[in-house]
């Protein structure tokens, strides 16, 4: 849409005027051509069928009262105009438009549609909170802590919407999501950061009757007398070597000058020797500590001086004998208090490796790790209140006994699942808990900015580079942006724009429920599927990387393939599974609409659908979506059967003038690509009938075949696409739809590329310097 | 090739894993008002997309004695559990001035009975469902208020069905006009989130551990959301209180498994299925199982199953009909497409048919958890090349607990509310009530 010459002279001479009005021309004399003029030639020739309760095919073009509502409802009128202009409308039996108010009415709305002033600043738009959608999680939590989660991959799916799935109003967190959430933070926080191992225990304990004994003898349930010098015997499997415990309870008949000895031996080998004062009723703990390897050991308590001398006269009988009630062999291998940095692992490093190694105090580590931690996980510095609230929570976990590793994971569990890690965050400026307005235009800080480019190019979480540029404040100059975009679309995580950018843009998701009748199709099978898709993303990948011009996706004479897809194709000499790029000269194919991917995503699993075809160009590449099929389908029923060739059933189905007007645009567009079949491969017949190629452009002109298909989009058309790929991107890239007040946006960034080749490093650049990229402004919704 | 992993050879801690049906583990602890013996009431919907060929659904008597037209033979043994209820209309799928979109509108209105707002997601407007209504008053009495089940995720790109955002075709249940709630559909994944997985075992004590932990993480959670709700505008509220409820429900949860005694050791004798089967036969049937053991077990009284979501394209070669559902669903009276929805229409029906049998097999006391629940079988187009939402085919099964008379054709007036049939539902579930969605009274069952 070039702008006219008029339209220039008022763009600039009237943007003082204009004030507050989205319009550069009067909207006094807009309103009074409206009124006069406008209305009247509607209610003559449009709202008698198109108004009232049931409006002909749902289009309502009532009230539409002023200029701006025309604005709004901008995307019906371009529609209603297109027909007018094309004569379909209003239909051949009603009374005919002369050609004076066709040209008026089409004039004024075009005029008024596309008046919107690009001047003064229009409104940026407003992105509802997002949350991370499932390959935006997976990612972040991979960037945030080194963690692959894949289970992420069957969370419930993302709905989606304006054909994405990361459209903030679309993305709801049912509670069945919130569950996989806080699940899923409990294993990322175990395999992110180790803890140390429990305390080990290590207990045996006997009985003094449970010892083997040489010479001694057991006395009542559980105690052991020794009445001469011999040894009582354990034997235990020590799991490991430290520092034991060895207790024995024991007392003592003492007799004599000396109190009752006992020696321990290990192994044979005399350990120590104690005195046993006390007397047989009052047993004693008696404590040894032992070092002892691992493996089997054997403990021997030995009663070393024995004593005895019989009753004589008036002496009575002195009698020396060694109790033993209980022994006990314990050991612990203690937990350290923390794990020997030789042995983290990345994750685990990245998280505490900030922790100052001359600090002993508990809180201050906690504070220092959890500071880093958060301020990733919230992508901006984290506020000082949630800090103490987190570091708060770390302390409260450790008092209870937990490691400090322990409580990091605790507090990582509390992030994960934090609304200001599984949204993104754009908080309106302004007051609105006390009623005041946010400020509606507003740039979005260099933290934010930080979090839109690394989620539109690498769909994850901005990495330390990012954030140090946002830190100080460096991020939003030109240069800086530039060159931040670049080096980011040179890193592999760019792959992921290519995935969920382009496999979207161009509905080959979709390819995973394509499942053609195999008797029809016995060349096609789940590693063609996958196989087809990669040779899409590694184009646009191509595209993406080498910084073609976007044309080219139309055109390229050449593709990427490995061996089994050529050899599906035909396509001979190319060996080996990695993808290479292959010329296609001299064969029918070129450019995007020519690959399997997309010929087979608009298949039904018997046949080909031009009609699908047809209408996936027109939303994908042309931006034109068709009018929605009429409600009055019931009428068909009463139709005859159609018959014939695929070709003429259509003209059968086209006959009909409420049919026609919809398929009139989209099917001849699908039949210039009728020689490749629903899996895409070359065809010359079907069914037995000579393949008829023959097409028609939206404005008419014909093609045969998809060589002179593709060359007429690109000629004719080539606007148009670049403005549809711009608007798919924007819409990626925002995650909302695009408003009536984009158009400025879309404008500028087209004008760009044309000046620049339509370099797709003009698109990124562009869509990234964007208003509604870089700024926050109000929601307002058509 | 074995389907399945083990069933878990190690039983977790001191827990008994054991089968729990409703009777044994659930009556001393849920001192309910309703006699004990009869086992609560449950219900479920079960959807599959494209309408119905209904020559071959329809019988052509009422009353007792109906008679099962082809489609619906595969569920004669239950004959006097069904019931056919021909006249119902869902009002809110026409167009109403929005032009084409027969398809999303069907799906999102069939549990609503609103007429969803055409948007390709800016501003999704639905109504609550008539499952998550009966959940919001009976919820509260089991571990999960309710299931979402389907065998088809949604879809993953580009636009569903004429401007309507993918959320409207792909979900039936909706928590309020802009929640839909996602549904599951990976047999392993419902298996866990209502058995546990099995591969932590813990004892006691580190279980009480992560349980008082699992708290401490959502108080903070909710306390972090309850600060940001103050600082965001209208839409972005509207998504934190998306989180709110998300986290609530949790934590309910989490208190309720307590008191129930119930869910992380109670293991039914079954083997953990192990992820999504790529046959459709196969995944339905494991799916199934998964909505049989959650009632089983009174996990949940309340589901929602969709075979796929509405406007599904897929072709079934394995019972001749190749082509595309949806494709074949517009016939254009060509009598071979109608003869082939019909063979898909049956395929469906035979799905059923092992899921009522499955819910048959099951004893609760003199009855079977079949004749305990409300079993609703349909779609919300009735012929698919017409895109008409009146005369829909809809099928009851189950007996309710002896709630209402089964085994019956009944035929109510051309343009009586299907939101009719949901004010009686929600009397059946003792709530007071007067109107559902666009109900014009109580439909008499």
């Amino acid at each position: 849409m070039v702008k006219s010459g008029l339209r220039q002279f008022l763009l600039t001479c009237l943007v003082v005027q204009a004030g507050s009005s989205v319009f550069s021309a009067d909207p006094q004399s807009l309103q009074k051509q409206l009124d006069s003029r406008i209305k009247p030639l509607l209610k003559e020739h449009c709202t008698g069928c198109h108004g009232g309760a049931e409006p002909d095919a749902g289009v309502s073009l009532e009230h539409f009262d002023t200029p701006k509502s025309f604005l709004k409802g901008n995307k019906l009128w371009m529609k209603a105009i297109q027909k007018i202009e094309l004569g379909e409308m209003p239909p051949k039996d009603s009374p005919e438009m002369p050609e004076a108010d066709r040209k008026a009415l089409t004039q004024w709305i075009r005029s008024t549609i596309e008046d919107f002033q690009c001047g003064l600043t229009p409104n940026p738009g407003q992105v509802t909170l997002r949350r991370l959608n499932a390959s935006e999680y997976r990612n972040t939590v991979r960037d945030l802590v080194g963690v692959d989660y894949k289970p992420a991959e069957n969370f419930p799916a993302d709905d989606v919407g304006y054909g994405f799935d990361n459209i903030g109003d679309v993305l709801t967190l049912p509670p069945l999501l919130m569950e996989k959430y806080l699940l899923a933070a409990e294993d990322i926080s175990r395999k992110a950061i180790l803890t140390p191992p429990a305390d080990k225990k290590f207990e045996a304990s006997y009985a003094g009757s449970q010892l083997q004994v040489e010479g001694g003898q057991s006395q009542g349930q559980s105690s052991l007398t020794l009445a001469s010098s011999a040894n009582a015997t354990f034997k235990e499997q020590v799991p490991w070597a430290g520092a034991y415990q060895l207790t024995v309870r024991a007392s003592g008949d003492q007799a004599g000058k000396e109190p009752c000895k006992m020696q321990i031996l290990v192994d044979n080998k005399p350990f120590r020797e104690v005195a046993v004062p006390n007397e047989r009723d009052k047993p004693k703990d008696f404590t040894f500590p032992l070092r002892l390897k691992p493996g089997s050991r054997q403990i021997a308590i030995r009663f070393t001086n024995d004593y005895y001398v019989e009753k004589k006269g008036d002496q009575p009988q002195q009698d020396r004998n060694l109790i033993i009630h209980s022994v006990s062999l314990e050991g612990t291998r203690e937990n350290k208090q923390s794990i020997d940095p030789a042995k983290w692992t990345a994750s685990h490093r990245s998280i505490f490796s900030v922790m100052p190694k001359e600090e002993k105090d508990p809180a201050k580590c906690t504070k220092v790790v959890v500071e880093r931690l958060a301020s990733r996980a919230f992508r901006r510095p984290v506020e000082p209140d949630e800090l103490k609230r987190l570091v708060d929570l770390a302390l409260q976990v450790q008092d209870d006994g937990a490691s400090m590793e322990e409580s990091i994971q605790v507090v990582l569990q509390s992030l994960l699942i934090s609304p200001k890690f599984l949204f993104r965050v754009e908080p309106p400026q302004g007051d609105l808990a006390n009623g005041q307005p946010a400020e509606n235009f507003r740039n979005l800080d260099d933290f934010e900015l930080a979090t839109r480019l690394s989620y539109f190019l690498w769909s994850s979480m901005p990495d330390d580079r990012l954030l140090a540029a946002a830190w100080t404040k460096k991020l939003r100059s030109s240069d800086r942006l530039e060159e931040e975009v670049k080096r980011m679309m040179a890193d592999p995580k760019a792959n992921e724009f290519v995935d969920n950018f382009a496999g979207q843009w161009l509905t080959l998701r979709k390819l995973e429920n394509f499942n053609p009748d195999p008797k029809l199709f016995p060349k096609w099978n789940d590693e063609i599927k996958r196989l087809v898709y990669l040779e899409t993303m590694n184009f646009f990948r191509a595209a993406v990387r080498e910084d073609w011009s976007v044309l080219q996706l139309l055109d390229a004479d050449f593709t990427y393939l490995n061996e089994k897809l050529a050899n599906f194709y035909g396509i001979p000499n190319v060996r080996g599974n990695k993808f290479v790029k292959v010329s296609l000269a001299g064969t029918q194919r070129g450019g995007l609409l020519t690959h399997a991917s997309v010929l087979a995503v608009t298949s039904n699993p018997t046949r080909t659908s031009p009609v699908k075809r047809g209408k996936w160009i027109l939303d994908n590449l042309l931006a034109t979506p068709p009018p929605p099929a009429p409600p009055g389908v019931p009428e068909l029923k009463e139709k005859e059967q159609l018959s014939g060739t695929l070709r003429q059933k259509m003209e059968q189905h086209r006959a009909d003038p409420a049919c026609a007007s919809c398929h009139k645009l989209m099917d001849p567009l699908g039949f210039a690509l009728e020689n490749f079949d629903a899996v895409g491969l070359w065809r010359t017949a079907d069914g037995g009938q000579k393949i008829d190629a023959s097409g028609e452009l939206p404005d008419g002109s014909r093609v045969d075949g998809s060589g002179q298909l593709r060359q007429a989009l690109l000629s004719k058309n080539k606007d148009q696409f670049v403005r549809c790929l711009t608007e798919k991107m924007l819409t990626y890239a925002l995650g909302r739809g695009l408003e009536y007040y984009d158009k400025c946006a879309v404008d500028k960034i087209v004008e760009q590329m044309r000046k620049n080749d339509y370099k797709f490093s003009t698109l990124l650049l562009e869509v990234v310097k964007s208003d509604p990229f870089q700024k926050k402004g109000e929601r307002e919704i058509e | 090739m074995s389907r399945f992993i083990h069933r878990r050879t190690v039983l977790r801690g001191a827990g008994v894993a054991i089968a729990l049906p409703w009777l044994e583990a659930m009556t001393p602890r849920l001192a309910r008002g309703n006699a004990p013996k009869a086992g609560p009431l449950r219900l479920a919907f079960l959807y599959v997309p494209n309408g119905m060929h209904m020559p071959h659904w329809t019988p052509s008597k009422e009353g007792q004695d109906f008679d099962l037209k082809p489609t619906l033979e595969p569920v004669a043994k239950h004959k006097d559990r069904l019931t056919l209820l021909s006249g119902l209309t869902l009002d809110g799928a026409r167009a109403h001035n929005d032009g084409g979109g027969d398809h999303a509108r069907s799906a999102a209105a069939f549990l609503t009975g609103a007429h969803p707002k055409k948007t390709d997601g800016a501003d999704i407007h639905n109504g609550i469902s008539i499952d998550q209504a009966i959940a919001q008053a009976v919820g509260h009495e089991t571990r999960f208020p309710s299931l979402e089940l389907g065998l088809e995720g949604s879809s993953q790109a580009g636009s569903c069905d004429s401007g309507y955002s993918c959320a409207y075709s792909s979900n039936l249940a909706w928590r309020n006009a802009t929640s839909p709630l996602a549904k599951e559909m990976d047999p392993s994944a419902v298996f866990d989130r209502l058995f546990g997985s099995g591969d932590d075992k813990e004892d006691k004590k580190t279980s009480e551990v992560r349980k008082s932990r699992r708290k401490s993480v959502l108080d903070f959670a909710l306390g972090e959301a309850k600060t940001l709700h103050q600082e965001l505008g209208n839409a972005d509220r509207r998504k934190l209180d998306e989180y709110l409820y998300a986290v609530r429900e949790i934590e309910n949860r989490l208190v309720k498994s307590e008191k129930l005694q119930i869910g992380e050791n109670g293991v039914p004798n079954y083997p953990r299925p192990a992820g999504v089967p790529r046959e459709l036969d196969e995944h339905a049937k494991l799916m199934l199982d998964m909505l049989t053991l959650a009632l089983q077990t009174d996990s949940t009284r309340i589901a929602t199953f969709m075979f796929a979501n509405e406007g599904n394209n897929r072709g079934y070669p394995e019972i001749g009909a190749p082509e595309g559902h949806h494709d074949l669903s517009h016939h254009g009276g060509s009598e071979e497409k109608q003869a082939k929805v019909a063979k898909i229409n049956r395929y469906y029906t035979e799905r059923l048919a092992y899921f009522l049998d499955s819910m048959a097999s099951i004893h609760e006391g003199e009855r079977t958890l079949l004749d305990n629940s409300l079993i609703v079988y349909g779609s919300g187009i009735s012929d698919g090349d017409r895109h008409n939402h009146d005369e829909l085919p809809i099928l009851l099964a189950g007996r309710g607990g002896g709630r209402f008379k089964s085994g019956r054709h009944v035929r109510f007036p051309a343009e009586t509310p299907m939101c009719n049939l949901y004010v009686w539902m929600l009397r059946q579930f003792g709530v007071k009530a007067d109107s559902f969605g666009d109900s014009k009274g109580v439909l008499d069952v």
